[in-house]
């Protein structure tokens, strides 16, 4: 019930603003000049080509589509949701949730929804622009369906992270540039590790020598565990002919590097959640308590005149 | 007073920020029914008193008390009947004074079909019915603070914490929330409200206590403290003639409940300081109209006034209680 009620006036806030509305249009935009862009310069469409050559094209379009929007979802997703908490504060009606009977799961949980429709909201209007690569083939429904998982997942993963800044910096300011650092980092980061990693092995030299067909592709399963939680592998590998991408072993069971993240993911989602419960609030699980309570009745006020 | 007229007992409580004790064994017992002031200069403490009585922070030692609940050990109980109306707005401006209202009766628990009904009454209250639908945004200031003022009544708290309440209202919305509160009160609820404005203070609160460096160091009735700390009222009598000035001096100075008359010389007002009750001040009126002397006016002069000289007075230097 509280949830709802926060829910519902978060959302009205969000759909009421001129801004939500041109996030929208620019995005899709964006997406639209691009995919435009990449047709009438690249795709070499000339009305005689042959079905290998449109698919080809297809799923060309597709990688590049897909990829800038796994790009937008990770810079705009945090706009959502790095401001939630501490600007509540900023405006000064905190302290009125707080006096209410609002609790802390359901504040964050209101919070991270309300962000996350906008974002989701940009993937679904992108859903149109990505149909239009089933008319060149090449792409399977599966796939598509992988990817957006992958989409769906990162927003929730990035937003809560972005929202757990809120709850921990009191300047919404900060909080955004820190998510932005967050989602950079974990982005680039294991890329710049696995390059140290692999320079310091002479696995470069391997891999070029690879390339250059002198021997055969190196595999390196200390640097592929740096991407499992990755969504740019994750993305990669759901695209077609990813099937020799690595794909990680528990047990006897087999795991898509795609289904890795996701499961990664929703777990550090959860964690991020708890997290974010336990700060949001000042001292929770019991947050008022006394350091002298010894009586359990009232006593005589004594200083009334 | 009964034990039981007591809404809130505060015991003992501090307050410490690291190295500000915002509040020093501070104890108050607050009567239901009142309009509670508590008046203080800036860093008095007063904000933290309220703070605290909403159950937002926690006092660093001490107790509160309200009714048979414990603040610290039932903040939740405690906040249901609780109304806080800090000395800020805090409001959503894309939001209709509808929608504002709808979303603090949802996280306060306020079952769905009750929503109507329930905003309906507050926005007649606060007298906003005409505004129901006017974004939050294009209120005035008087407009936006009525309608905290909703908001904060909107789950039907015992008591109302509202500190600040008129700071930088026109005199215009000050006599309506002085109104407001006067029919809260009538519908039994407890209001405490904080202030530096002691002239409203005293012309809105029953019972007030007087603050200083987080230390309480009275309080009472308005009367009672003027009374108690001033140990006289003042009464100001205004003849028709000069003429007759020293004549009615000295008549005023021959009375037991008399002490002193002062008079600007080539004026009519006489400021006499006076001691008794008001079965004695209608004595002196008769005395003087027994006499022949014009009275053009006689009364008391107004509380706000004599709290503002008895706050000038102790909060000079560092006295305590």
């Amino acid at each position: 019930m509280t949830f709802l009620a926060l829910l519902t006036k978060e959302l009205r806030l969000r759909l009421r603003r001129e801004r939500t509305i041109w996030v929208i249009i620019i995005y899709i935009l964006l997406m639209g000049l691009l995919g435009w862009f990449y047709i009438s310069h690249f795709g070499g469409y000339n009305g005689y080509n042959n079905n290998n050559g449109l698919s080809e094209t297809g799923v060309n379009l597709y990688y590049l589509l897909s990829m800038v929007q796994l790009f937008l979802i990770m810079y705009i997703t945090p706009a959502f949701t790095a401001t939630a908490v501490n600007g509540e504060k900023e405006r000064q009606t905190f302290d009125m949730l707080l006096c209410s009977r609002l609790s802390s799961f359901s504040l964050i949980s209101g919070k991270l929804i309300a962000g996350l429709v906008n974002a989701i909201l940009l993937i679904a209007a992108s859903a149109p622009l990505f149909s239009l690569v089933f008319f060149f083939g090449g792409i399977t429904p599966a796939q598509i369906l992988a990817a957006l998982l992958v989409y769906v997942v990162t927003t929730i993963v990035v937003g809560t992270a972005s929202l757990f800044c809120s709850t921990l910096l009191s300047r919404p300011a900060v909080s955004t540039a820190v998510s932005y650092m967050v989602v950079v980092l974990w982005v680039v980061l294991p890329l710049l590790i696995s390059f140290i990693l692999l320079a310091s092995s002479g696995f470069i030299s391997a891999f070029l020598l690879a390339a250059a067909g002198s021997q055969p592709m190196p595999t390196n399963s200390q640097t592929s565990l740096l991407f499992v939680w990755n969504p740019v592998t994750a993305l990669i590998s759901t695209y077609p002919g990813a099937g020799g991408l690595a794909t990680y072993t528990i047990g006897k069971i087999r795991i898509a590097p795609w289904l890795a993240y996701t499961v990664l993911s929703l777990l550090i989602t959860g964690i991020l959640i708890i997290l974010s419960t336990w700060t949001v609030k000042p001292n929770p699980m019991g947050r008022l308590r006394s350091h002298t309570r010894k009586d359990p009745e009232p006593k005589e006020a004594t200083a009334t005149a | 007073m009964e034990a039981t007229d007591t809404v809130i007992k505060i015991q003992n409580i501090s307050k410490r920020y690291r190295t500000v004790n915002a509040l020093n064994d501070f104890s108050l017992d607050i009567p239901r029914g009142t309009i509670y002031g508590l008046i203080g200069p800036n860093g008095a403490g007063k904000t933290t008193l309220l703070r605290i009585l909403a159950a937002l922070i926690s006092p660093t030692t001490g107790q509160v008390w309200f009714e048979n609940e414990e603040l610290t050990r039932s903040p939740s109980v405690i906040q249901r009947k609780v109304g806080y109306m800090p000395d800020f707005f805090g409001v959503y401006p894309d939001l209709t004074a509808t929608e504002y209202l709808e979303f603090y009766a949802g996280i306060h628990g306020i079952p769905r079909n009750k929503h109507k009904r329930v905003i309906s009454d507050l926005l007649e209250l606060v007298d906003l019915n005409a505004k129901r639908d006017e974004m939050v945004e294009t209120l005035s200031r008087g407009m936006k603070q009525r309608l905290c003022l909703a908001r904060a009544l909107v789950h039907d708290p015992e008591v109302l914490l509202r500190d600040e309440p008129a700071s930088g209202l026109d005199p215009r919305a000050r006599v309506e929330l002085r109104e407001l509160l006067r029919t809260l009160q009538d519908m039994k609820k407890t209001i405490v409200i904080s202030s530096h404005i002691l002239l409203e203070m005293a012309e809105m609160c029953s019972d007030v206590a007087i603050m200083q460096e987080g230390r309480l160091i009275l309080s009472g009735g308005v009367d009672t403290v003027t009374h108690r700390l001033g140990g006289s009222r003042q009464l100001e009598i205004r003849l028709l003639e000069q003429e007759r000035v020293s004549e009615a001096i000295q008549l005023l100075k021959d009375m037991a409940e008399i002490s002193e008359v002062s008079n600007d010389e080539g004026t009519t007002l006489l400021q006499a300081e006076f001691s008794g009750d008001d079965a004695a001040m209608s004595r002196i009126l008769a005395e003087l109209i027994t006499k022949g002397l014009p009275v053009v006016s006689f009364a008391p002069r107004s509380s706000g006034g004599r709290l503002e000289d008895v706050f000038m007075s102790i909060t000079e230097g560092s006295t305590a209680s």
